[in-house]
């Protein structure tokens, strides 16, 4: 079924708009679903929103009992009928000022509810890709509840017993009515993706263009197995001492003593004997800190972890930038994100280079990461949700080992320090010093 | 293990082949070196990657559903990711096995068959089954794509036993079709170049091809069991069901790159971007020349002309009278790409940049004479003579690394629906000519794209074919040079005398030699299309 963006003339993706419409019953998550895969979009430059059904219903009903839901009662039928209209119509405007990709996260569990979202999102031009998490494992189910539901704002201040309970009723009121996608083969004219018990078994329904296939790629490559990542810059290197950028140099001393100290840093942080996977740049600087990690842990050298390349001006300080080439300063500190060097790359350029290395981690358990400080930004900001504007001035300190653990709410963070001491490389706009201490909005 | 049945296989195959041309698809070679795998991120002590094992692509379908088209497709980005992968087509064995003058009991595919047809089942099973073996065990293969039509539940459901008997997991990809119009359409398109229908009308021809094929194969079961791995591609790419029990990372890519396959035709062409002010500098990023602006201009003519003209032709020879294929242009984010593409873009083609698609970063030597670099790095010109695609100069990138960087690209250029003009440097083409003609790692840093000429690569189900339309009026002065092109000492010549016979094109593609030898026929030799007939011949 071509789609109107779509008739064979070839997709770009910035004039596709798409509605990924999530499905099914509560504690399937996907709240979760919807909010990773936000974040990816995002981080790759894709505008991307999620509109979540339940924050408007709780405009009008904060917290109800599980008889709101219950299909028969009429006035709980319109006020999720309005949550909903509110929601899509929040949405349209959205999209109006080059939105790219929509998430409506609500349950969407009837044939009706989906095809009033087709319609009134097909009518504006947008195409719709349903996204189901279809799920009968108890155990999973269990678990969702207990940690998603319960610090859910419906049932804040409530006994947990009895707010499961009410939970487990609201359900039940959703077991009623639900019907999976297509189960009565007159839906098979929708885009859909149907991820059954966690992955065991998957549906994709006529994909229209390549961004779908990349979020239908991504969703399908989530797992829920506990993990963490974790990330070091390298040791202080010689050009870090003399405020240069770029470059291939080595490590100065204390940068050696910290690649010394970081297997014990680590084996602090993992906590038990499991071996991690390394991952490093191609530049000396990763290589030599990574090099004294124990033997048996895995380690590769990733070309797309070298530092930003700062074409012209790789291996100058920032003063010899700003001296030489004063538009060029002016103009990266005016937009950094944006700024591609001559000859070089950009942050944005960057963020594209990595998307492999995302897609590899989200597929991956353990990893251990010692790359450069532009990269590890970029890194970052793709876990904690760290906006462009910001982060690329964001202070990312040498001898720090960083701990994400992805959790169904955001992204856990902790901090190792080895005190060792190092220069401090980051740098506030305008500025040509040497270095000089970051300022607490950096941080 | 029997090796030499493989070779005595592979000596009946119609089809096999060694590659003497990078301009003929190699995808079908058995490759004896380990060169074959452009983007592959790292290498294993067993050769196997992804953190999976040895595995079997098991094909399902009857003929006609376009299991080759997905098998060769599934094979060539498989071994760009560096996952040694082989097909093995049973029909070949069927082949060979018969003899050239032999023929298939009627009852060969039936369930109920006669004991001697069941035997002769058998047996040709076990040969195939026998190389599959030998390769995973004896030549660090990774993946086998095992190509038949694997009609039965239950014979299914023995193959991953038996596979799992020799510790190898079984994924099955089961073509299903019941689009009527995309049967026709894949019985018109490869089945009907058979001998037994000459002269026939077309849709005549496909309905009886399609009718041989239901008496052939009475019984077929779809997949469903549900205690075994499998992808069902429903019409060609319209709905995917994937039963996933144990598997993880490959199948996921494996699924993502199926989504992006189509089977619509479309062509790829190849140019390179202009000269520029500052020809020689990566760094500068220079805008085009006065001549570099006057190629751009020449090579858009060319190519709207030549696509007019094959219309044209297309419809002599009596085929339909339909408007021009749109055609989209790619080009990379620097200038003298984006530049080039001005041109098309003033007479309104789609013209669409793509960062990946910058040239490789020469690093350090960018600007360098070759003395100078045998001077400065002496040791680092001895490395990249050993391996002059996965060497990387001081801070420059390797093809490798550039591959590895092209890999969506590589995704959507599936994708793509349109006709694709690609504006790049030569680096860039090097590695996307060689996904799409499946060359040698040790053959892409020397393809040569002089700049007078656009590339055509024209797809088919079997294999790809290369075809190259020349840019009348260029002074010959723009032809040599780009930064590209630094003259990075100890690259290998092209002409491997080892791989048997000489190449069509004097001098192969590899050679640079001036003035340029031409064939006198703009095409190809390419028997492919002979060699497909002869397989639909005795497969039904």
């Amino acid at each position: 079924m071509p789609s109107k963006t779509n008739n064979g003339v070839g997709v770009q993706v910035e004039d596709t708009k798409i509605c990924v419409v999530m499905v099914g019953l509560p504690a399937r998550g996907k709240s979760y679903i919807a909010q990773l895969a936000q974040r990816y979009l995002q981080w790759l430059s894709i505008p991307a929103a999620t509109f979540n059904v339940g924050n408007y219903r709780r405009h009008d009903a904060p917290q109800p009992t599980a008889d709101f839901f219950d299909f028969s009662n009429p006035e709980g039928e319109r006020k999720r009928r309005a949550a909903a209209e509110a929601a899509v119509a929040d949405m349209l405007a959205w999209f109006r000022t080059g939105g790219v990709v929509g998430i409506l996260d609500a349950t969407n569990s009837t044939k009706e509810r989906r095809k009033w979202v087709w319609d009134t999102c097909t009518a504006h031009g947008i195409e719709v890709l349903f996204v189901e998490s279809k799920c009968d494992d108890e155990k999973v189910i269990m678990a969702n509840i207990r940690d998603v539901k319960l610090t859910s704002p419906d049932y804040r201040g409530q006994d947990p017993e009895d707010a499961a309970q009410d939970f487990r009723n609201r359900i039940k009121h959703y077991e009623k009515v639900y019907k999976t996608i297509d189960a009565d083969h007159d839906e098979d004219s929708y885009t859909y993706l149907k991820l059954m018990n966690v992955g065991k078994q998957v549906i994709i329904n006529r994909i229209q263009d390549y961004l779908q296939s990349r979020i239908v790629y991504y969703l399908m490559n989530l797992h829920i197995r506990p993990r963490s990542v974790w990330l070091s810059r390298h040791g202080e290197s010689l050009y870090n001492l003399s405020g240069r950028i770029g470059g291939d140099m080595l490590l100065s001393p204390r940068g050696e003593q910290y690649a010394k100290k970081l297997p014990e840093l680590v084996r602090e942080s993992v906590g038990d004997d499991r071996p991690l996977t390394v991952w490093t740049s191609t530049l000396k600087r990763t290589i030599a800190t990574a090099r004294f990690l124990p033997p048996h842990y895995n380690q590769l050298q990733w070309k797309a972890l070298d530092e930003l390349d700062s074409g012209v001006c790789d291996g100058l300080t920032y003063q010899e930038i700003k001296d030489r080439y004063p538009e060029d300063f002016a103009a990266r500190d005016e937009d950094k994100y944006n700024y591609r060097y001559r000859g070089g790359e950009s942050y944005r350029d960057v963020v594209i280079r990595l998307e492999p290395i995302i897609m590899e981690l989200e597929r991956s358990e353990d990893i251990l990461i010692v790359t450069h400080q532009a990269v590890l930004r970029c890194i970052y900001a793709y876990f904690m949700k760290k906006d462009q504007a910001k982060s690329p001035w964001m202070n990312v300190p040498l001898h720090t080992l960083i701990k994400l653990t992805p959790r169904a709410y955001g992204t856990e963070e902790v901090r190792y320090e080895a005190h060792i001491p190092a220069v401090s490389t980051w740098r506030g706009k305008g500025s040509t010093a040497k270095h000089e201490n970051p300022t607490p909005e950096s941080l | 293990m029997d090796t030499l049945l493989t070779a005595e296989i592979a000596a009946n195959a119609p089809r096999y082949r060694r590659r003497s041309s990078t301009f003929i698809d190699s995808i079908h070679d058995v490759s004896e070196d380990n060169d074959m795998a452009p983007a592959q991120l790292y290498s294993t002590m067993s050769g196997r990657l992804f953190h999976s094992g040895r595995i079997t692509i098991v094909m399902v379908g009857p003929p006609a559903r376009g299991k080759t088209h997905i098998c060769v497709s599934m094979a060539r980005y498989l071994q760009w990711l560096g996952v040694k992968t082989r097909i093995f087509h049973l029909g070949d064995y069927r082949r060979a096995t018969i003899g050239p003058d032999g023929s298939l009991p009627d009852d060969y595919f039936f369930p109920d068959a006669s004991p001697s047809s069941v035997i002769l089942r058998q047996k040709i099973l076990k040969k195939c089954r026998e190389d599959i073996y030998a390769w995973l065990n004896h030549e660090n293969g990774q993946v086998a794509i095992y190509d038949a039509v694997n009609p039965t539940a239950s014979g299914r459901r023995s193959l991953a036993k038996e596979f799992a008997k020799h510790d190898v997991q079984t994924l099955f990809i089961e073509s299903y079709v019941d689009d009527e119009r995309i049967l026709h359409d894949n019985a018109i398109n490869v089945k009907i170049s058979s001998p037994d229908f000459a002269g026939m009308d077309p849709e005549v021809a496909a309905t009886m091809y399609l009718k041989r094929i239901e008496m052939r194969i009475p019984v077929f079961e779809t997949m469903n069991e549900e205690e075994l791995n499998y992808i069902k591609m429903i019409n060609a790419g319209e709905k995917f069901f994937y039963n996933n029990v144990s598997f993880g990372y490959l199948s996921h890519r494996i699924v993502f790159y199926l989504t992006n396959l189509h089977i619509k035709s479309r062509t790829t062409f190849f140019a390179r971007a202009g000269t520029t002010t500052e020809e020689d500098s990566y760094k500068a990023d220079a805008d085009l020349s006065e001549q570099g602006r006057f190629y751009a201009q020449r090579m858009s003519e060319t190519l709207i002309k030549h696509r007019e003209q094959e219309r044209l032709e297309l419809i002599a020879k009596g085929g339909p009278d339909t408007p021009q294929r749109p055609l989209s242009i790619w080009t990379s984010t620097r200038l003298r790409t984006i530049q080039t593409a001005d041109y098309l873009k003033e007479k309104g083609y789609k013209v669409r940049q793509r960062s990946q698609m910058s040239q490789i970063n020469p690093g350090v030597c960018e600007k360098m004479s070759e003395r100078v670099i045998r001077q400065i790095y002496p040791e680092e010109v001895e490395k990249h003579g050993l391996d002059p695609y996965h060497h990387r100069y001081p801070r420059a990138e390797s093809y490798h690394d550039l591959a590895v960087r092209l890999e969506p690209i590589i995704l959507e250029l599936e994708r793509e629906q349109s006709d694709l003009l690609i504006i790049a440097h030569e680096s860039v083409l090097r590695v996307l000519f060689a996904y799409l003609m499946h060359c040698s790692t040790m053959d892409i840093p020397n393809l040569k794209f002089p700049r007078d000429e656009i590339i055509e690569i024209i797809p088919a189900a079997y294999q790809n074919e290369a075809k190259r339309i020349r840019i009348p009026g260029l002074d010959p002065k723009l032809l040599p040079g780009s930064p590209d092109d630094i003259r990075i000492p100890g690259s290998r010549p092209l002409s491997r005398p080892e791989s048997g016979q000489m190449s069509p094109i004097p001098g192969g593609l590899g050679s640079p030699a001036e003035p340029l030898e031409r064939p006198s026929s703009e095409k190809v030799i390419n028997t492919a299309k002979d060699m497909v007939a002869d397989k639909i011949h005795d497969e039904i």
